[in-house]
């Protein structure tokens, strides 16, 4: 028994860390989706993160610059959707793709020579002074940094939307472009301030991959996760609280293929690898009866970009 | 200026502020943005770019294996600008071609001892069943549960490569091949024809006849039309009887089908067998294609080629000037970058 | 605060919206600016407003010139418009709304960063004008009559002492109407100026202290409360369109002993939050069977079921003894049943393809593999040579066309051919008077040549005049079914607020003798 609680207390934990990633983004994305905008770029934007900030933390020896660097690669790649999406009226999944394709290049191209380097990984927080804090210490000690500051992420995003008068002009601008304009706000201000701060948190995903997770540089090391981030926002409900569970569910699905594999379960570790992508599309297809049903909480404004034909 | 060229430079302007225009910016950018890329990493530009260019079109070898490339771009680019016409936007030419070459295998390896009037039809039927299969699922997604087909499609298609590294890996793995992970080479019959001793396949052709078939079936059919109207209101549609569903369903196989032949192309003429890393991107550089091409599936032809030049040449400079292969891929974001750009702001200016 | 409008002229394009239009407001007056659609009222609200800039004229507040180039000014002046589209967000609370509309602090400042000192200050007046309506509400939920009271306390947070409301009975039930009017006349005696834009009588007469007509962009004359008759406002607001043709419409004995056309036998149907249950309705051939109701009480929903875009959940629609749709049947549309849908500019025409080939779609199940254009683009000519739509180029792509013009084509294509069953929500909506009147006359024509006719309707006007009886929707049911020779407005009114008890849901076709052959506009 006491076996079982065990292995599945470090089970959650192995779904949680492998679920940071994957939930920053779709912190990120929900928030820009918040704002009527869909950006598939993700993915790419979570490649450069990874890359640059692999490299940084492999050329200067701090892990902390390496998240920085990475951030700020998001952001910086982010603004390409921005510039086409806002500056020129480009179609968002067309220049989603278009980014994707240019962080799958761009990382590849510059992160060749990193391939193999060796970093500092961030540590867990054990003996820092989050050991300090009376009872929540001994919890939060085998957990990284990133994983921390993702899960504050989740209140803070949720103060900002719902209780700051910000935020609600954030919200209508996604469900009507045009009455957020007719009361004298300008729509464009906050989807170009949503496309940054998904380019942020991708950004920033991709440091908690690369930086803190494996603390490594592959070529296409994301593997789809901003993408399944993208489908999983939707599972979320635009919803940074719903975003956690959703987020684990890919985690879950991640930490229970090389649980699987370690139990020796005689199932191809290729068809094990599926689960990551088939458990997430499976909710989404219940999770879109339910949107059917009851609008669900989909941005309005989205509703155009994303359902176009329907 | 005398009076008789004046009309002449009229219409050239005319035609400047139309399409005509917007292709030459782009071009010129694109030429600009190559030329920036290459100097910002050090590299003789100039020769450099001629070097693509030569090792895209300079000689019959070169040509020939720009059109090696061109034919599965053609056909995932085919099965993008199908749904396209919809209104739907799917990104799943990667996952069909690659269950096209799962299905085509599987069909070789089912009827391996047959001779080639039987294996290669049922080879070729597998894999449209396969890649319509994988075409289909989203589309079913789409209709019953309505669940958006960009990110099923999506999502898809690492399911769909990880079926194939399934397989090469475990079950149909070839015995005999040492840890390599592959299935045994197809027979002759297996084989799709060739041109010219070059490895310019029967596929390019599929794509050509395709996309011709599919022109003149959306634009001056009646079957066209109901795909115009839907993907412009389906409200409108269903009032006239269309059913969008139905149709959804249709550009969906339709398409998975031409991405599937892509993939047993592939595995047949190029890699004599089906292993992992079959496609190398061509789903995306197919998607891409497309929307360059403004989903009309006769420009969708040339821009296949231009874009097999620019893999092809990528391939040669990896080799001979030590371009890393990721380059190829920047060069096509940096295109695409620049043309929905201009097509856009050309879209909105000419709105007004 | 006082207003001057002097000598204002607009035009657009080829199109003089206003001619020299004077006009003033007085504190604590309450004007009625009347005229029919089209006549030009809204476009000088429109300028007062700061939404366009007159071509000439000048506007005067409290004497001095002042020019208003934005909405944002308008209001900083102390100038507030409700227009008939609500900018209300659905999906957001009574609360958010108001706050949204809410003069912005900056947001750096760190105590306005959290919205809860604002929150008092914006629900003042919504506790003073609707006390039940709860600020958590979400402004979906809300009835036509609330969304309208919300917007008017955005407008009043704003501090407005100038209210311009534009057409705000158009959309709410008699006795709504009345509250409203209420409500302005409270809201003058504060000492504000309300501007009341309309084409209804009732409105003048219920609470304008001044009235002032426009026709044609032009100011016809203002006349005091007092010198008000309705007769003598009908003939200033039509001018020469008095001699306008009748209308006709098909006798009553025509068909009051004929077997129905169409039978909606106990008809259940539901899409997403909207349902219609238990509807039993009869049409004979010819007969107009006008639907009244407040928007949203599923009208949209039985027509659709009624065509075939929704799928019934019980029940059956019968036409001449053949089922038409049936719950136990995929809906299916028909070449015979016509459907002129609300908006048609959005609902029933791809916008991106030529008028020719939204023309053909009425038909498109019999078009050939390969359709043959020139004789749908001789139908198309033919449509918009009756029906005026302009610009007249068949090859043009719809959603180069103005909604009205849309709206003429779509009626054109639907009344095109034999048609047992027409279906035609609002077909006027928005549409000038003289458009209005041909699309009737089209409409109604259709009916004498033996269509039944199901005509949904927010004008009760209009449906009194001409349907031969009244169905009123509320909340999904048919809550009475009424002859316009023997009810009065307050009667169908309280049916459509759901106060009226249905006596009997189901009335055979009127066998009654038929009093009037044609009625004409007034």
């Amino acid at each position: 028994m006491e076996y079982f609680t065990t292995e599945l207390l470090t089970l959650l934990f192995a779904a949680l860390r492998s679920a940071t990633p994957v939930l920053a983004v779709v912190l990120g994305e929900a928030m820009t989706q918040r704002s009527g905008v869909i950006n598939l770029g993700v993915e790419g934007q979570m490649l450069l993160g990874a890359m640059t900030g692999f490299a940084v933390a492999s050329v200067t020896g701090d892990p902390w610059l390496g998240v920085i660097a990475a951030c700020c690669a998001g952001i910086a790649l982010s603004m390409v959707h921005a510039i086409l999406v806002l500056g020129c009226g480009a179609n968002q999944i067309a220049s989603g793709v278009a980014v994707l394709i240019l962080g799958g290049g761009l990382s590849a191209y510059y992160g060749t020579p990193f391939v193999g380097d060796k970093i500092d990984a961030l540590g867990n927080l054990n003996h820092t002074f989050v050991s300090d804090i009376p009872l929540l210490g001994e919890f939060l000690g085998p957990i990284t940094p990133t994983v921390l500051i993702t899960l504050l992420a989740i209140p803070a995003i949720s103060i900002f939307l719902f209780r700051t008068r910000t935020g609600l002009r954030w919200r209508s601008t996604g469900e009507s472009q045009d009455i957020t304009r007719n009361l004298g706000h300008n729509p464009t201000y906050y989807q170009l301030a949503a496309i940054a701060f998904g380019g942020l948190m991708s950004g920033f995903a991709g440091a908690a991959l690369a930086v803190d997770y494996t603390a490594n540089w592959v070529e296409g090391m994301t593997a789809g996760r901003g993408l399944v981030a993208v489908g999983l926002v939707i599972v979320a409900r635009w919803n940074p609280w719903y975003a956690l569970p959703a987020a684990l569910l890919f985690g879950a699905s991640e930490a229970l293929n090389l649980k699987l594999q370690s139990w020796g379960v005689d199932i191809s570790p290729y068809l094990l690898a599926t689960l990551p992508y088939m458990i997430p599309l499976s909710v989404l297809m219940l999770s879109y009866r339910g949107l059917r049903a009851s609008g669900g909480g989909m941005p309005a404004g989205l509703r155009v970009v994303f359902q176009s034909a329907r | 200026m005398t009076s008789a060229t004046q009309p002449v430079v009229k219409l050239g302007l005319q035609l400047l502020r139309g399409p005509a225009g917007a292709v030459l910016v782009m071009t010129a950018i694109f030429v600009v943005a190559t030329l920036a890329f290459f100097a910002i990493n050090g590299r003789e530009a100039v020769s450099l770019f001629q070097e693509m260019v030569m090792g895209a079109f300079g000689d019959s070898y070169s040509f020939s294996e720009t059109l090696v490339k061109t034919a599965p771009i053609l056909l995932t680019a085919l099965a993008v600008a199908l749904p396209a016409r919809l209104g739907l936007i799917s990104v799943g030419g990667e996952g069909q071609l690659y269950l096209g070459a799962l299905f085509g295998t599987g069909a070789v390896l089912a009827a391996v001892d047959q001779p080639g009037w039987i294996l290669m039809p049922l080879m070729l039927a597998g894999s449209m069943a396969g890649g319509a299969l994988w075409g289909v699922i989203p589309g079913l997604l789409k209709t019953r549960l309505g669940v958006n087909e960009t990110i099923s499609t999506l999502l898809l298609n690492y399911v769909g490569i990880l079926l194939v590294s399934f397989v090469v890996h475990g079950p149909w793995k070839n015995p005999n091949s040492l840890g390599w992970p592959a299935t045994i080479e197809f027979p002759a019959g297996a084989i799709l024809p060739q041109f010219f001793d070059t490895r310019v396949h029967m596929g390019l052709v599929f794509g050509i006849v395709a996309a011709i078939v599919l022109h003149i079936l959306v634009t001056r059919s009646r079957w066209g039309l109901g795909l115009q109207v839907s993907r412009s209101n389906p409200r409108v549609g269903a009032t006239a009887g269309i059913s969008y569903e139905r149709n959804v369903l249709i550009v969906m196989a339709v398409g998975g089908l031409l991405a599937g032949l892509a993939g047993i192309a592939e595995a047949s003429v190029i890699q004599n067998r089906l292993q992992d890393g079959l496609a190398s991107g061509y789903g995306m550089t197919g998607f891409l294609v497309a929307w360059l091409a403004g989903q009309h599936f006769l420009r969708i032809i040339p821009l296949s080629v231009l874009m097999g030049g620019l893999l092809a040449s990528a391939d040669s400079l990896q080799l001979y000037a030590q371009l890393p292969k990721a380059s190829a891929d920047i060069l096509q974001a940096l295109l695409f970058i620049i043309v929905l750009a201009v097509a856009s702001l050309w879209a909105r200016r000419s709105n007004i | 605060m006082d207003i001057q409008l002097y000598n204002i002229t607009k035009h657009f394009g080829d199109v003089t919206a206003n001619d020299g239009v004077s006009l003033d407001v007085r504190a604590g007056e309450v004007v009625a600016l009347l005229g029919e659609n089209g006549a030009g009222k809204s476009t000088l609200m429109k300028m007062l407003f700061g939404l366009y800039p007159p071509d000439d004229g000048a506007i005067l507040i409290d004497g001095r010139e002042t020019t208003i180039e934005s909405p944002q000014k308008a209001m900083s002046l102390g100038i507030g418009m409700v227009f008939q589209q609500f900018n209300l967000v659905p999906a957001l609370s009574v609360l958010d709304n108001l706050l949204l509309a809410y003069p912005k602090p900056p947001f750096w400042t760190f105590r306005r960063l959290f919205h809860t000192s604002p929150r008092k200050a914006v629900l003042t007046y919504l506790h003073e004008l609707a006390p039940g309506l709860a600020p958590d509400t979400l402004v979906r939920d809300l009835s036509v009559g609330q969304r309208q009271l919300l917007e008017l306390v955005k407008v009043l947070n704003l501090d407005a002492k100038v209210l311009i409301l534009d057409e705000p009975t158009s959309v709410l039930p008699p006795q709504e109407a009345e509250r409203l009017w209420g409500l302005i006349r409270k809201l003058a005696e504060a000492g504000r100026s309300v501007v009341l834009i309309t084409h209804k009588m009732q409105d003048v007469m219920a609470c304008a202290h001044r009235v002032v007509v426009m026709r044609a962009g032009r100011m016809v004359q203002t006349l005091t409360h007092e010198q008000c008759t309705e007769s003598s406002l009908v003939s200033l607001m039509m001018g020469d369109s008095n001699q306008r043709s009748a209308i006709e419409v098909t006798p009553r004995e025509a068909f009051a002993n004929r077997p129905p056309r169409i039978s909606i036998r106990d008809l259940d149907a539901r899409h997403g939050a909207q349902s219609v249950e238990d509807i039993r309705l009869d049409i004979a051939p010819g007969e107009i069977l006008g639907v009244a109701g407040v928007s949203g009480n599923g009208q949209h929903l039985l027509a659709d079921a009624l065509v075939g875009l929704t799928p019934l959940a019980r029940g059956e629609v019968i036409i001449d003894g053949r089922v038409l749709q049936s719950a136990s049947r995929t809906p299916s549309t028909s070449d015979r049943v016509s459907y002129i849908p609300e908006q048609p500019a959005v609902n029933a025409v791809a916008a991106d393809l030529s008028l020719t080939t939204n023309v053909a779609l009425s038909h498109f199940r019999s078009l050939r593999f390969f359709p043959a254009w020139t004789p749908e683009e001789q139908l198309t000519r033919k449509i918009i040579q009756r029906y005026q739509v302009r610009p007249d180029n068949p090859a043009l792509a719809a959603g180069q066309l103005s909604g009205g013009n849309l709206q003429k084509l779509v009626v054109g294509r639907e009344l095109e051919g034999d048609k047992d069953l027409v279906v035609a929500a609002y077909p006027t909506m928005g549409l000038d008077a003289g458009a209005a009147h041909d699309i009737y006359q089209a409409l109604f024509a259709k009916a004498q040549e033996g269509a039944a006719i199901l005509w949904i309707s927010e004008d009760l006007d209009d449906l009194m005049s001409y349907a031969h009886r009244i169905a009123v929707l509320q909340g999904g049911r048919v809550s009475g079914i009424f002859d316009p020779r023997e009810c009065d407005r307050l009667d169908i009114g309280r049916a459509m607020t759901g106060e009226h008890r249905p006596a009997s849901t189901q009335q055979p076709p009127e066998q009654k003798p038929a009093d009037s052959h044609a009625r004409a506009v007034s």
